[in-house]
C-alpha cells in the first residue's frame, strides 16, 4: 500500500476490493452469470463447464468484485471449503428448473452454512434462482421454499430471479451485493 | 423392549436414519402408475444432451397395456404403447461414429424393438422354428378344406397334449376361440404359413472388442427355446448361438465378444450355467437348492438371490463362498456402482419394504421404503451420478440420490466373522514328540479309544460302589432315610489353640418333627479335647437349622491337624444316621507362640 494508493482510495478514486465465492452444482449457470456481469467487451461468447475454478474480476458502481467462479460438478465440490475463509460474501446459484436435484443444492447448501469458517460469520449471501426463462422452471419462492432458505437467521441474504443468458436480475441481485458488503465494513 | 433394541441394533447402524440418511430424497410419486422390475428399466442419455434419461418397459397395471416409458427428471418425457409385454430394457452404442448417443433396445415377445434418438430403428425377429409337421399337415388339410374347425381343434389339442414341438402361436390362438368364432378365424389364417417363434426371456449387453466404457456392444438374449443368441451390433445378424440345459431368466455376461467373454445364465430348472466363447455348451454348472429370483455379477463374484430369503455368493467356476439370510423375501436385485469410490456392491428389494445394500456379505445399509421395492436400478440420471431409482409395487416411482459425503462403511454385528475368529492362537509348534504321538494316535486309534472306555466304565464303576457304600453306611451329611430326613453342615471358627466348631442340623421333612437324636464325635483324643463329646439334640421342628456349638480345644503344639468325625444316631440305634468329617484346621495360636 503505497502513499498514493491509500490517498486514491480516500478520494473513492479506486474501488474497494471484495472476494467473492460464486458456488451452485454443476449446469446451474454460474460461469454464465459471472461472464454476463463483466464488461460487454470482456465477455466470452461460449461457456463451457468449469474445471476446478476460475478467477474473474468486474466492477460495479462502488465496489471491484473479485470472483471464485468455481465448478459445481461433484468431484470438484470439496474445494469449495478451502476459499470459504477469504470470501467476503457468496453468490449461490440453483438451477431453478430441475427439481430433481433441489435436494442436491439444499444438501450442499445446508453444508456450507454449517462449515466453521462460515458458521459464525455474519456473511452476506445471494441466491440466483437461475434458468427463470426456462418452461419447468418454478418460481423465486418456491426455490427458496424447497431449500429452507427462511431458516437462515444469522446471516443476511437475498433470493433473485434471474435468467442469465439475457441477463435479467444480475444487476438487482449485485446491487443488494454491493449494499450488504459496504454495511459490513461501515 | 431390551431384547428387541439389540437385535435391531445391527440393521439400526446401516439403516438411514432421517438426520444422517447417506440418501437425498429427490422424487416420490406413489401414483407414477409403473409396473415393472429390475430387467426393464435402463438408465441412458438418450439424446447425447448430457442428460441421462429413464427407459422403463412398463407392463402396465395388471399387464395390460405394456408401454414404453421416458422419464426426464421426475416427469415422463414420452410413451408409446408396446405390442406386447416388454422382457427386457438395454441400451448401448451401435456403431463408433459421433455423435454417440446410445440406442435403446427393448426386448418383447420374438422381437427386439431397436430405437435411436427415441425413434423405431430397427425390429429383429428370432428366426423361425421348424414348425410340427403334424400340425402342419392339419392346417394344409384346412387350407383344402378337407377338414372342419371342430375336429381340427380335437386334432390340435391332441398335438398339444403329446407331441415333443410345441404348436404355433396360430393353432394356440385357435385353439383358446369359442366355438362361433373358429370358422372365420379358420377362413382368415388357413392360406398363411404356420410359424413358430420363440419368445425372448432376458437380454443383456457385451461389448464387442473394447472393454471401454462407451465401446460398442452387441446384444445377448436368452430365449425360450433354451438357446442363448448374440447379435450384432451394427446388422443385427447372429453372432453366435449357444444351447442351454433349460430356459434362461436371468443372464450376466462379462468380458468381449471378440476377446473372450464369460456368460453366466440362471435358469428355471434351479441351476445357473456358465459359458465362454468357445462352449457351445456349459462350461460349469451351479445347481442352487432353489429357484434363483436375481442374478448380479460384483466384479468376479456371481450374487444369487434365492427364493429361501437368501443371498448367495458364488466364484465363477461355480464355488460357493457365502451365504446371507435376508429377513424377507428378495422381489429384485441389481447392482449398485458407485463409481467415485470404485465401490460394487448389491442392492436386494425385500418383501418388507427394505432395501438392502450388500458388499460381499457385508450389510451396508438399508433403506426402508413406503411399499415393497420391485424394481431397482442406480447410476446416472439427469445430471446426478449416484441416483437410485425404485418403482414399488402399488406403481409408485421412488427416486433418492446419493449424498457426495456419504461412504458406506461395512456396519458391525451380523457384518463378516466375529472378531474372536481373526484372532491368532498361541499353538505350539509341531515337536518330534508331537509327531510321534500323532502318528501312534493315527495308528492305534481304535485300541487307545477302547482302553479310554474301559478306563472311564471302571471309574464309575468304582465311583457308583463308593457312593452305594457311603448310602449304606450313612456316611454322608444328608441322611435319606424317610423317617428322618436330615442335613447336616457344620463349621469351624477362630484361630487356636481353641475352636469354635457349630454343626447346623436341619430336620428337612415336610411336617413331622424329629426327636430323640444323639450327636457324637469322634476325634483323637491325643490332639483335640472337647467339653461334650456326646449330646442329645432337642427336638427339631421341620425347616429350621438348629445351631449347635460346642467348643474344641487343640492340645498338640506341632501344628497337626486331624478330622473330627460328627456322627448323628438315633436313640437306642448303634448305625449312625448320617456322619461329617470335619477338617480341623492348623491351630496357629499355638504355632505362632
Amino acid at each position: 500500500m503505497g502513499l498514493l494508493d491509500r490517498l486514491s482510495g480516500l478520494l473513492g478514486l479506486k474501488k474497494k476490493e471484495v472476494h467473492v465465492l460464486c458456488l451452485g452444482l454443476d449446469n446451474s449457470g454460474k460461469t454464465t452469470i459471472i461472464n454476463k456481469l463483466k464488461p460487454s467487451n470482456a465477455q466470452s461468447q461460449d461457456i463451457v463447464p468449469t474445471i476446478g475454478f476460475s478467477i474473474e474480476k468486474f466492477k460495479s458502481s462502488s465496489l471491484s468484485f473479485t470472483v471464485f467462479d468455481m465448478s459445481g460438478q461433484g468431484r470438484y465440490r470439496n474445494l469449495w471449503e478451502h476459499y470459504y475463509k477469504e470470501g467476503q460474501a457468496i453468490i449461490f446459484v440453483i438451477d431453478s428448473s430441475d427439481r430433481l436435484r433441489m435436494v442436491v443444492a439444499k444438501e450442499e447448501l445446508d453444508t456450507l452454512l454449517n462449515h466453521p469458517d462460515i458458521k459464525h460469520r455474519r456473511i452476506p449471501i445471494l441466491f440466483f434462482a437461475n434458468k427463470m426463462d426456462l418452461r419447468d422452471a418454478v418460481t423465486s419462492v418456491k426455490v427458496s421454499q424447497l431449500l429452507c432458505l427462511e431458516n437462515i437467521k444469522d446471516k443476511p441474504w437475498h433470493i433473485c430471479a434471474s435468467d442469465a443468458i439475457k441477463g435479467e436480475g444480475l444487476q438487482e441481485g449485485v446491487d443488494w451485493l454491493q449494499d450488504q458488503i459496504q454495511a459490513v465494513k461501515t | 423392549m431390551a431384547a428387541a433394541s439389540s437385535s435391531d441394533s445391527d440393521g439400526g447402524r446401516a439403516e438411514s436414519s432421517e438426520a444422517n440418511s447417506k440418501w437425498l430424497d429427490a422424487h416420490y410419486d406413489p401414483m407414477a402408475n409403473i409396473h415393472t422390475f429390475s430387467a426393464c428399466l435402463a438408465l441412458a442419455d438418450l439424446h447425447g444432451d448430457g442428460e441421462y434419461k429413464l427407459v422403463v418397459g412398463d407392463l402396465g397395471p395388471g399387464g395390460q397395456q405394456p408401454r414404453l416409458k421416458v422419464f426426464k427428471g421426475p416427469t415422463v418425457l414420452s410413451e408409446s404403447p408396446l405390442p406386447a409385454l416388454p422382457a427386457a430394457a438395454a441400451t448401448f452404442l451401435m456403431e463408433q461414429h459421433e455423435p454417440r448417443t446410445p440406442a435403446l433396445a427393448l426386448a418383447s415377445g420374438p422381437c427386439v424393438y431397436v430405437y435411436k434418438n427415441l425413434r423405431p430403428y430397427f425390429k429383429f425377429s428370432l428366426p423361425d422354428l421348424p414348425p410340427n409337421p403334424l400340425e402342419q399337415d392339419l392346417w394344409n388339410q384346412a387350407k383344402e378344406d378337407r377338414i372342419d374347425p371342430l375336429t381340427l381343434k380335437e386334432m390340435l389339442e391332441g398335438i398339444r397334449e403329446k407331441a415333443e414341438v410345441p404348436l404355433s402361436v396360430q393353432s394356440l390362438r385357435f385353439l383358446q376361440l369359442e366355438l362361433r368364432d373358429m370358422e372365420a378365424f379358420v377362413n382368415q389364417h388357413k392360406s398363411k404359413p404356420i410359424r413358430r417363434q420363440t419368445v425372448i426371456t432376458t437380454m443383456a449387453t457385451l461389448k464387442k472388442n473394447l472393454a471401454d466404457e462407451d465401446a460398442v456392444s452387441c446384444l445377448v438374449l436368452g430365449t425360450e427355446n433354451k438357446e442363448l443368441l448374440v447379435l450384432d451390433p451394427g446388422a443385427f445378424t447372429i453372432l453366435a448361438q449357444m444351447s442351454l440345459p433349460s430356459v434362461p431368466v436371468f443372464l450376466e455376461v462379462s468380458g468381449q465378444f471378440d476377446v473372450e467373454f464369460r456368460l453366466a445364465a440362471a435358469c428355471r430348472n434351479g441351476n445357473i450355467y456358465m459359458l465362454r466363447r468357445d462352449s457351445k455348451r456349459p462350461k460349469y454348472c451351479i445347481e442352487l437348492s432353489a429357484q434363483p429370483v436375481g442374478l448380479v455379477r460384483v466384479h468376479k463374484i456371481l450374487v444369487v438371490g434365492s427364493n429361501q430369503d437368501s443371498l448367495h455368493g458364488f466364484t465363477h467356476k461355480g464355488k460357493k463362498l457365502w451365504t446371507v439370510p435376508m429377513p424377507a423375501a428378495i422381489l429384485t436385485m441389481n447392482l449398485l456402482e458407485q463409481q467415485s469410490r470404485g465401490l460394487q456392491a448389491v442392492m436386494a428389494g425385500l418383501a418388507n419394504g427394505e432395501v438392502r445394500i450388500y458388499h460381499d456379505k457385508a450389510l451396508l445399509n438399508v433403506i426402508r421404503t413406503p411399499d415393497a421395492v420391485t424394481s431397482l436400478c442406480f447410476g446416472r440420471y439427469g445430471r446426478e451420478d449416484n441416483t437410485l431409482i425404485m418403482t414399488t409395487r402399488g406403481g409408485g416411482l421412488l427416486i433418492k440420490i446419493l449424498k457426495r459425503t456419504a461412504v458406506f462403511v461395512e456396519g458391525g454385528g451380523e457384518a463378516g466373522p466375529p472378531p474372536a475368529q481373526a484372532m491368532k492362537l498361541n499353538v505350539p509348534r509341531k515337536t518330534r514328540l508331537y509327531v510321534d504321538q500323532t502318528l501312534r494316535e493315527r495308528e492305534a486309534g481304535t485300541a487307545m479309544h477302547r482302553a479310554f472306555q474301559a478306563d472311564l466304565y471302571l471309574l464309575r464303576l468304582r465311583a457308583a460302589r463308593a457312593y452305594v457304600q457311603a448310602l449304606e453306611s450313612s456316611l454322608s451329611p444328608v441322611s435319606a432315610t424317610a423317617r428322618e430326613p436330615l442335613k447336616l453342615h457344620a463349621v469351624v471358627q477362630g484361630l487356636g489353640p481353641t475352636f469354635k466348631l457349630t454343626l447346623h442340623l436341619q430336620n428337612v421333612s415336610a411336617a413331622r418333627p424329629i426327636v430323640g437324636l444323639r450327636v457324637c464325635f469322634l476325634y483323637n483324643e491325643v490332639l483335640y479335647a472337647l467339653p461334650r463329646a456326646f449330646f442329645k439334640v432337642p427336638m427339631l421342628v421341620p425347616g429350621l437349622s438348629y445351631p449347635l456349638e460346642t467348643f474344641v480345644e487343640s492340645l498338640s503344639d506341632k501344628g497337626i491337624s486331624d478330622i473330627i468325625k460328627v456322627l448323628v444316631l438315633r436313640e437306642g440305634q448303634s448305625a449312625p444316621l448320617l456322619s461329617a468329617h470335619i477338617n480341623m484346621p492348623v491351630s496357629e495360636g499355638l504355632a505362632a507362640a
